[in-house]
C-alpha cells in the first residue's frame, strides 16, 4: 500500500478540476493504494470543482483504492466537510452479484408466496361469500347492489356493442368463404356455435376484465396506500367480507346476464350481415339460427363465465392489495391484474375447451 | 430505567423485533403504556414508529417478541380473537383512512354499524356528538375529499373514538398541518382524554405537539429505543441524540456553517 499525493490548484473550478481528475487517472492507482488530495494550496472552490473532486474520488475507489483529503482551510474546508465524508475511505463494498441458482430460488420463492397468497385470499372470500351469511355472519348488500349497478347494468352498452360487431366481423369472414360453396346461408350456424359456446363468453370477459378488473384493482391499492385498507382492518373488519365477498357475488350475477346479452347481440350482428349484405331473407336466417342452436352449448358457455367472474375479481383484489408505494404502484397493479386477468381468459378458456372435445365430442 | 409495576402497564410491548423484507425495522424494543397517560413515541422519519404502531394494533405480525393489551399476549391471538381485540381500541391514521366511498358521517357510523347493536336513531345521534367531540359539527354529510388535511385527521379521530375504546393510537396528528391546526389537534387530544379518559398512543416527530401532549416519551434511533420516560426527563436527559433531537440540531456532517 503506498500513498500517492496530488496537489489540488489554487482555484478549484470547472476547468481546472478537469485537469485534476485527468492527472488522478493518469496516476494509474493499484488497488489498496491511497490517493491524498493536497489542499493546502487551494484558497477556493466552487461547485463545478467539488464535483470534479467527487468525481477523482470514486474513479479512484472504483480501482479499489482509498482517497482522502488534508489541509483544507477557510471557505474550502467548509465545502469540503459539506461533501467529503461520503468520499473518504475504502471502497464501500459492492452488493454481492447473486448468482444464477440464487436467482431462481428468489424467483420461486417470491412466486411461492404470492401463490399462498392468493390461496388465503381465496379461501377466505369463498368462506364469506358462501358459508358465512348462512352463519348469520353478515353480508353486505347494500355494496352487492351498487356492485352490480356499476359492474353489470353501466356495461351493459359497451359489452352489446362489442359482441355485435364481433358478430358482424366473423359472419364477414366467414361469408366470404362459404358463399364459395354456395353455402352462405351455414354462417347463421357457425356465428351461433361458435357465440355459444366461446365468442360471447370470452368477449364478454375481456370487456369486463378491462373495465371492472381493472377498476376492482385499482380500488382496493388506493384503499391500501390511503390506508383504508389498515383501517377496515383496524376496526377488526375482514377484508374478504367487506370488500370482496359483495364483488365476488355481484359478478357471478352479472357476468352470466351479460354474456347472454352479449350472445344476443353478435346474432344480431351476424344477421345484420346475413340478411343487409349477403341478402338472404330474415326468416330463413331465424330458422336456420334456431335449428343451430343447441341447449348443451350455451350451457356450456354459461359454464365458463361463471369461472371467469370468479377469477377477475380474485384477481383484480389479489393485485390492489399487493401494492407498494404510492402511485405508481397503483398503475403498475392495474397493469397487472388486467395482464393476468385477460391471460387466465385465455388459459381456462382452454382447459373448458379440451375438457368438452375429449369428454363429450 | 424501566421500574413500572406490572399492575399499571396496560399496554405492554416486550422485546419486539420486526423486518420489513430483509430490513431490521425494530430491534427489541420493551415498553409499557399506562392507563389514561399520553404516551408519545418519537424519532426522526423512517425510525420505526409507525411500524412499531401497526404492530401495537396487530396490524403487522413481529419476528419475534409480543404486545399485551389488558393482559392478553396480541401476537399470539387468532383473527377472531384480534377483530375482538382490536373492536376495543381505536386507530387514526397518518393519511386518516377515511373511506372515501362513505360520507364523513357514514364512516363514524361505520364501527357503530357493524359492532355496536346500536338501533339506527342512536347511531345518528352518536355520529353528530363524536364529530362536535372533534369540531365537525355539522360535516356528516361532507365526502372526506371535501374535507382539508385537518379536518380529515379530526374526522379520523372522531371514527377512532366512536365506539368509546379505552385506548387510541394516533399516527402523526401533526404531520403536514399549519401549526395553529396541528395546536388545534393537540388541545383535542388533551381535552378527549380529560373528558373521557382515554390512554393515546401517539406517534409524532413534531416538537412542539411533543412538548404539549406528552406525559411519558419513547425515543426510537434506527429500531432501537434510546429514551424511555417522563417529558421533563427526556429535556434533562443528556444522551447525544435525545438531546439533539429536544435542541433541533442537526448531524453534525451536515453542517458547515456551524460554530467553528
Amino acid at each position: 500500500m503506498t500513498d500517492t499525493r496530488l496537489p489540488c490548484p489554487g482555484r478549484l473550478d470547472g476547468e481546472t478540476g478537469r485537469t485534476l481528475h485527468e492527472k488522478a487517472e493518469a496516476l494509474a492507482v493499484r488497488p489498496g493504494d491511497r490517493l491524498v488530495l493536497e489542499m493546502s494550496g487551494t484558497d477556493s472552490m466552487d461547485a463545478r470543482g467539488g464535483a470534479w473532486v467527487v468525481a477523482v474520488a470514486d474513479a479512484v475507489r472504483a480501482r479499489h483504492g482509498e482517497f482522502a483529503y488534508e489541509g483544507q482551510r477557510g471557505e474550502v474546508a467548509d465545502f469540503m466537510n459539506l461533501i467529503g465524508p461520503g468520499l473518504v475511505g475504502a471502497p464501500s463494498t459492492a452488493k454481492s452479484e447473486t448468482g444464477f441458482f440464487e436467482r431462481v430460488g428468489e424467483t420461486g420463492l417470491d412466486w411461492l408466496g404470492e401463490f399462498n397468497e392468493f390461496v388465503v385470499l381465496t379461501v377466505d372470500t369463498v368462506y364469506w361469500t358462501f358459508i358465512a351469511p348462512f352463519e348469520g355472519k353478515g353480508f353486505r348488500w347494500g355494496l352487492w347492489a351498487d356492485e352490480v349497478y356499476e359492474m353489470g347494468v353501466r356495461g351493459v352498452r359497451i359489452n352489446c356493442l362489442m359482441n355485435f360487431l364481433l358478430g358482424m366481423i366473423i359472419a364477414m369472414l366467414s361469408a366470404a368463404q362459404l358463399e364459395q360453396f354456395g353455402a352462405g346461408i351455414l354462417v347463421a350456424d357457425l356465428v351461433v356455435i361458435a357465440f355459444a359456446r366461446e365468442l360471447a363468453a370470452v368477449m364478454t370477459a375481456t370487456v369486463v376484465a378491462a373495465r371492472t378488473g381493472a377498476a376492482i384493482a385499482a380500488e382496493l391499492a388506493t384503499m391500501k396506500v390511503q390506508e383504508e385498507i389498515d383501517a377496515l382492518r383496524g376496526m377488526g373488519l375482514n377484508v374478504a367480507q367487506f370488500l370482496v365477498a359483495p364483488k365476488v357475488l355481484a359478478l357471478l350475477l352479472v357476468m352470466p346476464c351479460l354474456a347472454g346479452l352479449g350472445m344476443i347481440a353478435g346474432l344480431l350482428g351476424s344477421a345484420v350481415w346475413g340478411v343487409l349484405v349477403m341478402g338472404h331473407p330474415a326468416r330463413l336466417w331465424y330458422n336456420e339460427t334456431m335449428a343451430a342452436a343447441e341447449m348443451s352449448d350455451v350451457f356450456q358457455g354459461f359454464l365458463k363465465t361463471l369461472v371467469f367472474a370468479v377469477m377477475i375479481v380474485l384477481i383484480g383484489c389479489h393485485n390492489g392489495l399487493r401494492v407498494r408505494g404510492g402511485s405508481r404502484g397503483v398503475g403498475l397493479m392495474t397493469t397487472r391484474a388486467v395482464v393476468m386477468d385477460i391471460f387466465f381468459i385465455i388459459v381456462i378458456d382452454m382447459i373448458f375447451a379440451s375438457v368438452f372435445y375429449y369428454m363429450l365430442d | 430505567m424501566r421500574h413500572e409495576e406490572p399492575h399499571d402497564a396496560f399496554i405492554e410491548v416486550r422485546d419486539l423485533v420486526a423486518h420489513y423484507d430483509e430490513t431490521l425495522v425494530l430491534a427489541g424494543v420493551s415498553f409499557a403504556v399506562r392507563r389514561g397517560e399520553v404516551f408519545v413515541i418519537v424519532g426522526g422519519s423512517g425510525c420505526g414508529k409507525t411500524t412499531l404502531l401497526k404492530h401495537m394494533t396487530g396490524l403487522l405480525t413481529p419476528t419475534s417478541g409480543a404486545v399485551y393489551c389488558s393482559g392478553q399476549n396480541i401476537t399470539e391471538m387468532n383473527e377472531d380473537e384480534l377483530a375482538r381485540m382490536q373492536r376495543g381500541i381505536g386507530i387514526a391514521f397518518q393519511s386518516s383512512g377515511l373511506f372515501n366511498s362513505m360520507t364523513v358521517g357514514d364512516n363514524v357510523a361505520l364501527p357503530l354499524r357493524e359492532y355496536g347493536g346500536v338501533e339506527e336513531r342512536l347511531v345518528q345521534a352518536i355520529v353528530r356528538l363524536k364529530l362536535s367531540l372533534v369540531g365537525l359539527a355539522g360535516a356528516e354529510h361532507m365526502m372526506p375529499e371535501e374535507l382539508s388535511g385537518g379536518m380529515r385527521k379530526r374526522a379520523g379521530l372522531a371514527r377512532a373514538i366512536a365506539l368509546d375504546p379505552p385506548v387510541v393510537y394516533f399516527d402523526e396528528p401533526s404531520a403536514g398541518l399549519d401549526p395553529i391546526i396541528a395546536a388545534g389537534l393537540d388541545d383535542l387530544i388533551l381535552d378527549l382524554r380529560g373528558l373521557l379518559g382515554i390512554t393515546f398512543v401517539i406517534v409524532t416527530h413534531e416538537l412542539d405537539s411533543i412538548r404539549k401532549v406528552a406525559d411519558r416519551l419513547l425515543m426510537l434511533d434506527r429500531g432501537k429505543e434510546i429514551f424511555l420516560g417522563t417529558l421533563a426527563e427526556a429535556e434533562a436527559c443528556d444522551v447525544g441524540r435525545v438531546r439533539q433531537f429536544f435542541e433541533r440540531r442537526a448531524d453534525e456532517f451536515i453542517m458547515p456553517h456551524g460554530p467553528r
